[in-house]
């Protein structure tokens, strides 16, 4: 079990966490705090062991083993705009490879927008949501899953899955863990407010696949082309043969 | 000055229920003012000696444009837009097999949902922040949507 104790030692945010709620289980934490309006403190994370409708982009299932692995969200509901909530996308991601960097030395490497690999492998997604009243955006949920201490995966993945611990080689404090996403994540929303280009420059650092030929595909088409860069905005950039493109989302892999 | 501290600022402004707002940093001055619900800000050079002035920073946009009911070509009636809050793509339907949220004719509240704009990772739910009736439906499924793009036009109730 999660020990709230553990990790509130090491959690240094002022913000950020400081309105815990744990839960044994639930269908899905980023459900959670959209939908439920008594929970609207600005930085809430909850928290869970076991998600019953655990999601992905598209509706594709998020599956974890209970107790193993870091399933949460985070709500922001302050200073929300079309312009920063791109960066919110990256800089989530940004967060926990930094985490993982700092605690266990592994290369880390993102995919866009945001999939977190190492060795070529999954180790974390991140799925955002928010809802809007008209053109305001009032509140964004990020919803985190971290493979920590699974060690074995069974099913179909898109990509092969890993978890820290087997790319570690030991056992991990996912309270530890977490600490360090909340503290990381707490200092990247502040630039994003402050110097959003830093935050830029230190996702397209751990950007994998950037300058290669890669493939991106919607869902129901494919392009190709070479991933130049990606915009003030977060956007991805391709250079096809009939100029630069914007792509707005989609998954990407290597050309191959 | 931070130029998202001054969008922050007039973020703030706009959605309290302060009319004018006054700072200084060093030798720039802020004046935020806002009248009849939109922000309109102005940025005062420092009344120092200096002889060469400073380039004048280029005012930004204001952040939010007030949304505002427009006049329709629809026979003159006034309908409300309904605008996309982010860039991204524009879909009706919670899923490619679902129904969509809303038709035209559709009778919508506040907080109906009325679409899904989606931007890499995020997918944006935008609830109708009126009640009324849909008049038309400006986009097509699936394709790109601009900022403040209108998505929606509806007679309000």
């Amino acid at each position: 079990m999660f020990n709230i104790e553990e990790f509130d030692i090491k959690c240094n945010t002022e913000i950020i966490g400081r309105n815990f709620i744990y839960l044994d289980e639930i269908d899905s934490t980023n459900s959670f705090l959209l939908n439920k309006s008594e929970y609207n403190e600005h930085g809430t994370i909850v928290l869970t062991e076991y998600q019953s409708a655990g999601k992905g982009r598209l509706d594709r299932e998020w599956v974890s083993t209970k107790e193993e692995n870091l399933l949460f969200s985070i709500l922001i509901n302050e200073d929300i705009d079309a312009e920063n909530v791109n960066l919110i996308v990256l800089g989530s991601s940004l967060a926990v490879a930094q985490s993982i960097e700092n605690l266990f030395q592994l290369p880390v490497e993102i995919k866009w927008p945001n999939d977190i690999l190492i060795a070529g492998k999954k180790v974390s997604g991140i799925l955002l949501e928010s809802s809007s009243k008209g053109n305001v955006i009032e509140k964004v949920v990020i919803g985190f899953g971290i493979n920590v201490n699974q060690t074995s995966f069974e099913g179909q993945y898109g990509i092969r899955p890993t978890s820290i611990r087997l790319e570690a080689g030991h056992p991990v404090s996912r309270e530890r863990l977490l600490s360090e996403i909340l503290n990381n994540f707490e200092e990247v929303l502040t630039q994003i407010f402050s110097d959003s280009s830093k935050v830029l420059n230190d996702w397209k650092s751990r950007c994998k696949m950037l300058g290669e030929r890669i493939k991106i595909s919607d869902g129901e088409n494919t392009k190709t082309g070479i991933f130049e860069d990606v915009d003030e905005m977060g956007f991805l950039l391709l250079r096809t043969q009939s100029g630069l493109e914007k792509i707005l989302f989609g998954d990407v892999s290597l050309r191959t | 000055m931070d130029l998202n501290l001054l969008k922050r600022l007039i973020r703030i402004v706009e959605r309290s229920e302060i009319t004018e707002f006054e700072v200084e940093e060093g030798d720039l001055k802020v004046k935020i003012s806002k009248n009849n619900g939109t922000v309109q800000q102005i940025i005062a050079q420092p009344q120092t000696a200096a002889p060469q002035a400073m380039p004048m920073p280029n005012a930004p946009a204001p952040a939010e444009e007030a949304k505002e009911e427009t006049k329709s070509e629809d026979g003159g009636n006034d309908y409300y837009e309904i605008r996309s809050p982010i860039v991204g793509t524009f879909y009706r339907a919670p899923a490619p097999d679902a129904d969509p949220y809303v038709q035209v004719g559709d009778t919508i509240t506040p907080g109906s949902v009325l679409c899904i704009v989606e931007a890499m990772k995020l997918m944006n739910e935008i609830e109708s922040d009126v009640g009324g009736k849909i008049v038309r439906i400006l986009t097509e499924n699936a394709t790109p949507v601009e900022f403040n793009q209108p998505l929606f036009l509806v007679e309000k109730d």
